[in-house]
């Protein structure tokens, strides 16, 4: 059994709760433990990071700080907290000056930032630590039927300084996830692009015109759905789905799944178990 | 001593470019041509372009001029990304076509379209003085020419790598932003900005500044951070439009815009909770009228399926919350108490 | 239309200068600066070296005094005193401006503008920016212009001025948007248009559109050329595309190596070896090259730059924009392999005879920067120089054009001169008579210049060049646009543009024939001594109605004698 640290989004905790109860039911078929942090707390999106520098360096300095003391890595099932946790790590890892100030605070709880415990995706692990042989091997029910368009979402490629895995725009990891479940992955010029979400509330227009391009893009190579490893781009493309086809004038509709689910389909589990139900386009 | 000639040859292969091509006088839609000729290892996209242009198809158009990488004039989408034809080695873009042995080239994006390769950059340069992307000098009338200012080597670095830029308009091609709404100030005019708003020579900072935080300015970028990964000089964009807004909210305060009160409720919140508190997040941001307006259909639906938020009082704090308040307001002092001296 | 009182053909670091100090001479007077590509695109931008300016920032004894005598003996004494006295006084004033408008600089310790010591100079005052000083120069005055809301024809090609009865009346120029001939009725005219050197092709490092526009236009309409033959050549241009690889790499301890594999600078500086004078390296490389110790390649020859006994870390570290030119422009990773170089050509030291202020023979049409001859460059230009010229004398000529502009009589160009240039353009189109590529054309101008023309000349060879260069004028008659269309035709600019270049060619050719001595960039094999005594002097080409015909000019002197060039 492979153990890690599973760090809790607040999105996950709220809006896609799905997200985390699939990978409950999961984990232990391949062989993985998520020790859940419970005194985690928000990353601060990509805004913290302005409002206050320190505070961001803080809040996520103590959040890995959480699972070196387990002595274990930090996984992350959402794209924008994996880049805003590695980004401080980065910041922390390169400036002493930070890392003493982070630790001197970080101390009266107890804890200490290291630098020892890596940050990484939920997908990563699935891809590296497993491996997509072992995943094939694992396969009950292999998707074979299903033409499926990968969106990556921004915050698990870019920026490459941060997160380094995939190529920042040739991505390739959740396409060879969706051949070793079996599935069909589709060439998807949007594979890379945006979701929108970021400016949702400040521009809604623009987002809106964003998702609506990806949507329509999926439909048109007539994709039996979307998967995203990042719940922040799932509750646009499922969530305001509606509202940016209508935006764009698109009289259609396309199932959005979370990596957590496809891989929990393809491990034999239905939809109502994995929450697929909870989703607003179904 | 050998007096021999040595012939050096290079590995050569048939490579097809597929070039997007468009004449407004005749064409009702665009189309594309296929050039299928021998190239050689070494040679860059922008040679190949001009050897199809000068013994296939004279009538291919497209910018090029310092063919160094310096001037920025052949920016365009070489199998979709933009990039420089001039910088660009053929054999590089092998791997990256997506039908074996066709590079695919285009224009850029996000601007108007003149001639098969070739785009209008006017819409950039109206903007580039929209926000007064210049330096309006605080030297005196009658003392220029006649003293330099001093400064210091660490606020030149400030703006170093941003001068780097060519205005190639690669990131503007490539702008999530600028694609949804063509208003959008975009990355290379932030970037140009946030250059001159870091320059202790000029004088009209708040101006500027006034002007980035307005709508289609700077809370309007969606941090996709495309800009900064095809930035064909290697420029961290998303640093200069994060330093924007630090500089927004610091010198214009949190509750300036609803970039700047959504940027501000992430501090709020986690100080409270330490998890974010999504459901008056809209509220937050843009106050009750417009949530009400926009987000209440699709709060309906999201009842029905049990997707909404939590309501503040609902939402569980993290465990051990106390004693990470107290760390954070601790914070809050060191940044306070550094602001202080930092203004002595 | 509304005559213009100042049209600024350029919209580089000298048309831009112009334009802002037009405009600040006069806020009254109508400006516009045309230029073929966005103004941020100009040549300028590639100049990395810096800007000389005795601030003395750095060695406190610097001087103006010294900053004059460097350039005077750096032009082998064939720079104007006076005029070199100009560019050296202004030289701090004008850096110390750029600064206060906006320029980034580097920065000394002391928070004053950094200076390096440049070839040449007897003390560090070269003011830079990193390795792009021309970049952020160009773009510093770019932004002032958009600033002060100057008038820009972007993507305007200059065709001709508009000239009766000896009186300039404007200029006439294509849209190339549009395709469209426009005429542009003007009291003054400042050709601020850039070098020549691409006439050498893929032997130069130049912009594809360093074509000598603005000297061709001048030069048809009866204004004189000065001092033509005088092309700076650089030793180690790439092999495919003549782009330079800066003197750095030597100077961190790169080979040069023939197809023996023999570091055969031994044999020309045993002790500087690779780090000899350019002038000497650049001679050397030839030498091995014509004398069969070269490579061969389809793209020509050349011999190795070898850096890969320097290792990954320093090249990584010490030159990796060195590395990154290689393996964009010649697909070779300095660290693994060898890079192909040869000599390329860089500056063109000749242009548009002026006075100091930028005054050409003609009334109402001035000139400055590399398109012009001051001259303050002499046979040899001193790195860090290029970049003053332009803004020293490109701001001289913007306010000389504005104060002088309304002494000349606006005037009107008539729309059968328009038509006629119009016809003229679409000519090149007829298919009946017209069948000669123009790829073809200018790549054999490139060679024969290379040639014949090249770093060494004597007189048989330059002879066979200019016999190549007119019957290559001939075959031009014939040349044919295969574009037809109107809107962005890329394919007639790259034949006006081979036309400009084939007629300064003559110039060059010419100019060299009859200088019968060797001095700075200009080495005769037949001459290979100074010859003061005869040759003290510029020379002009001028096109008269039966052809070109050379003159000369007084050098002005002024408190430097006569002295050998030494190091």
């Amino acid at each position: 059994m492979k153990r890690y640290a599973y760090y809790l989004s607040c999105i996950n905790e709220s809006m896609t709760k799905e997200v985390d109860r699939s990978i409950d039911l999961w984990q232990k078929d391949l062989g993985l433990e998520f020790v859940k942090l419970h005194e985690s707390t928000c990353c601060g999106g990509s805004n913290l990071d302005y409002v206050s520098p320190k505070h961001f360096a803080l809040v996520n300095g103590r959040n890995i700080a959480l699972a070196e003391k387990l002595g274990l890595d930090l996984v992350v099932s959402c794209n924008t907290c994996l880049m805003t946790i590695r980004t401080a790590k980065k910041k922390l890892d390169e400036s002493p000056e930070l890392k003493q100030e982070v630790n001197e605070l970080l101390k009266k709880e107890g804890l200490e930032y290291r630098g020892t415990s890596n940050v990484r995706h939920l997908l990563w692990v699935l891809a590296e630590d497993v491996g997509f042989e072992a995943i094939r091997q694992k396969v009950k029910v292999p998707l074979k039927n299903y033409r499926i368009a990968p969106f990556y979402g921004c915050h698990i490629l870019r920026p490459s300084t941060v997160l380094g895995k995939d190529d920042p725009l040739e991505p390739s990891t959740l396409d060879m996830m969706i051949e070793a479940l079996g599935g069909t992955t589709l060439p998807y010029e949007h594979k890379n692009r945006c979701c929108g979400f970021h400016t949702l509330l400040v521009a809604e227009e623009e987002s809106l015109n964003v998702a609506a391009e990806a949507l329509e893009e999926a439909i048109e190579i007539k994709a039996d759905f979307i998967v995203t490893p990042c719940p922040l781009c799932h509750t646009v493309l499922d969530g305001y789905q509606a509202k940016a086809l209508k935006h764009a004038n698109i009289h259609s509709s396309i199932p959005v799944f979370h990596l957590s689910e496809m891989v929990g389909l393809a491990l034999g589990y239905t939809e109502k178990q994995l929450g697929i139900k909870r989703h607003i386009v179904t | 001593m050998t007096g021999a000639l040595e012939l050096h040859t290079e590995e050569k292969r048939d490579i097809t470019l597929r070039v997007f091509r468009f004449n407004p006088q005749v064409d009702s839609k665009p189309y594309f041509d296929d050039y299928t000729i021998q190239i050689e290892k070494g040679i860059t996209v922008l040679r190949s372009l001009n050897y199809i242009k000068e013994h296939v198809d004279a009538s291919v158009s497209f910018r090029a001029f310092c063919q160094a990488g310096i001037c920025g004039s052949c920016g365009m989408r070489i199998n979709g990304i933009s990039k420089l034809a001039c910088t660009t080695q053929v054999w590089d873009e092998l791997s990256k076509c997506r039908e074996a042995g066709i590079i695919k080239i285009e224009p850029l994006r996000n601007m108007p379209l003149i001639k098969d390769l070739i785009v209008d950059m006017d819409p950039l340069v109206d903007k580039m003085k929209h926000y007064s992307n210049w330096i309006e000098t605080r030297m005196p009338e009658s003392e220029i020419g006649k003293k330099e200012f001093l400064v210091s080597e660490e606020e030149f670095r400030k703006y170093d790598k941003a001068t780097d830029c060519i205005l190639c308009a690669s990131c503007v091609s490539e702008c999530t932003i600028l694609r949804a709404h063509k208003e959008y100030v975009s990355p290379a005019v932030l970037l140009k900005s946030y250059r001159m708003n870091v320059d202790t020579r000029d004088a009209i900072h708040d101006v500027r500044l006034g002007e980035l935080v307005k709508d289609h300015g700077v809370w309007d970028c969606t941090h996709c951070y495309r800009c900064q990964e095809t930035c064909v000089k290697h420029i961290p964009i998303m640093d200069a439009i994060h330093g924007i807004r630090e500089d927004a909210i610091e010198v214009r305060g949190a509750r300036d815009t609803s970039g700047a009160k959504h940027a501000e409720a992430f501090m709020e919140d986690i100080e409270k909770k330490g998890k974010l508190v999504e459901a008056t997040l809209p509220i937050r941001t843009n106050g009750v009228a417009w949530t009400l307006q926009n987000l209440l259909p699709m709060a309906m639906k999201m009842i029905m399926k049990r997707r909404t938020p939590p309501p503040p009082p609902l939402v569980k704090p993290a465990k051990g919350m106390k004693k990470f308040r107290e760390l954070f307001r601790e914070m809050t002092e060191h940044v306070k108490a550094e602001q202080k001296s930092h203004k002595k | 239309m509304k005559p213009f009182d100042i049209v600024i053909v350029g919209g580089g670091g000298a048309g831009l200068y112009a334009a802002m100090e037009a405009m600040k001479t006069n806020p009254a007077l109508n400006i516009a600066v045309l230029s073929k590509v966005y103004p941020n695109r100009s040549h300028t931008s590639a100049a990395q070296g810096g800007a000389n300016a005795a601030l003395a920032n750095k060695a406190k004894d610097d001087t103006v005094e010294l900053h004059i005598f460097d350039t005077i003996k750096g032009s082998d004494y064939l720079a104007d005193q006076d005029a070199v006295e100009i560019l050296c006084s202004e030289a701090p004033k004008i850096i110390r401006e750029l600064d206060n408008i906006g320029t980034p600089w580097s920065r000394l310790d002391d928070n004053t503008i950094a200076q390096r010591p440049f070839g040449g100079a007897g003390r560090p005052r070269c003011c830079y920016c990193a390795d792009k000083t021309g970049h952020t120069i160009l773009q510093t005055l770019y932004e002032q212009c958009l600033k002060k809301g100057v008038y820009f024809f972007n993507e305007y090609f200059a065709l001709q001025l508009s000239v009766k009865d000896s009186r300039m009346k404007g200029l006439i120029a294509m849209n190339i948007k549009t395709g469209k001939v426009e005429a542009f009725p003007a009291r003054t005219v400042v050709f601020a248009t850039g070098g020549y050197a691409k006439m050498y092709w893929n032997r130069s490092s130049n912009a594809a559109g360093n074509t000598g526009d603005g000297q061709a236009i001048a030069y048809r309409a009866g204004i004189p050329l000065k001092d033509m033959e005088f092309v700076q050549f650089h030793p180690t241009g790439l092999r495919k595309s003549g782009l330079l690889v800066t003197e750095g790499a030597r100077g961190e301890g790169g080979y040069l190596v023939n197809a023996g594999g023999e570091r055969f600078m031994s044999r020309y500086a045993p002790e500087k070896m690779e780090l000899g004078p350019r002038d000497l390296v650049s001679r050397s490389i030839e030498t091995e090259i014509l004398q069969g110790r070269g490579f061969d390649s389809p793209a020509g020859k050349y011999v190795h730059l070898d850096l890969t006994h320097l290792g990954a870390d320093l090249i990584m570290s010490r030159l990796p924009q060195i590395r990154e030119m290689s393996m964009y422009f010649e697909g070779v990773d300095p660290i693994e392999e060898p890079i192909p170089v040869r000599p390329t050509a860089h500056y063109s030291m000749g242009g548009i005879d002026t006075d100091n202020f930028g005054r050409t023979v003609m009334e109402g049409v001035y000139a400055a920067g590399e398109c012009a001859c001051v001259s303050v460059h002499g046979a040899n230009r001193l790195g860090g120089n290029s970049l003053l010229d332009i803004l020293v004398f490109g701001r001289l000529a913007g306010r000389t054009a504005a104060e002088e502009a309304r002494k000349f009589e606006p005037s009107q160009i008539s729309q059968e001169e328009i038509k006629d240039t119009e016809a003229s353009l679409r000519s090149y189109m007829q298919p009946s008579g017209h069948f000669e590529r123009y790829g073809v054309l200018r790549e054999e101008l490139g060679q024969t210049l290379g040639m014949n023309v090249g770093i060494y000349r004597e007189a048989s060879k330059i002879r066979t060049g200019i016999e190549d260069l007119s019957a290559l004028r001939e075959r031009f008659r014939h040349v044919r646009v295969f574009d037809t269309s109107d809107v962005f035709n890329t394919n007639l600019l790259q034949v006006l543009e081979l036309k400009n270049m084939l007629d300064l060619a003559e110039t060059v050719a010419s100019g060299a024939l009859a200088r019968e001595e060797s001095r700075g960039s200009h080495t005769r094999t037949d001459f290979p001594v100074r010859d003061d005594e005869k040759w003290h002097k510029h020379t002009l080409a001028t096109l008269e109605q039966d052809g070109m015909k050379l003159g000369e000019k007084p050098v002005s002197m002024g408190r430097y004698e006569l002295q050998e060039r030494t190091y």
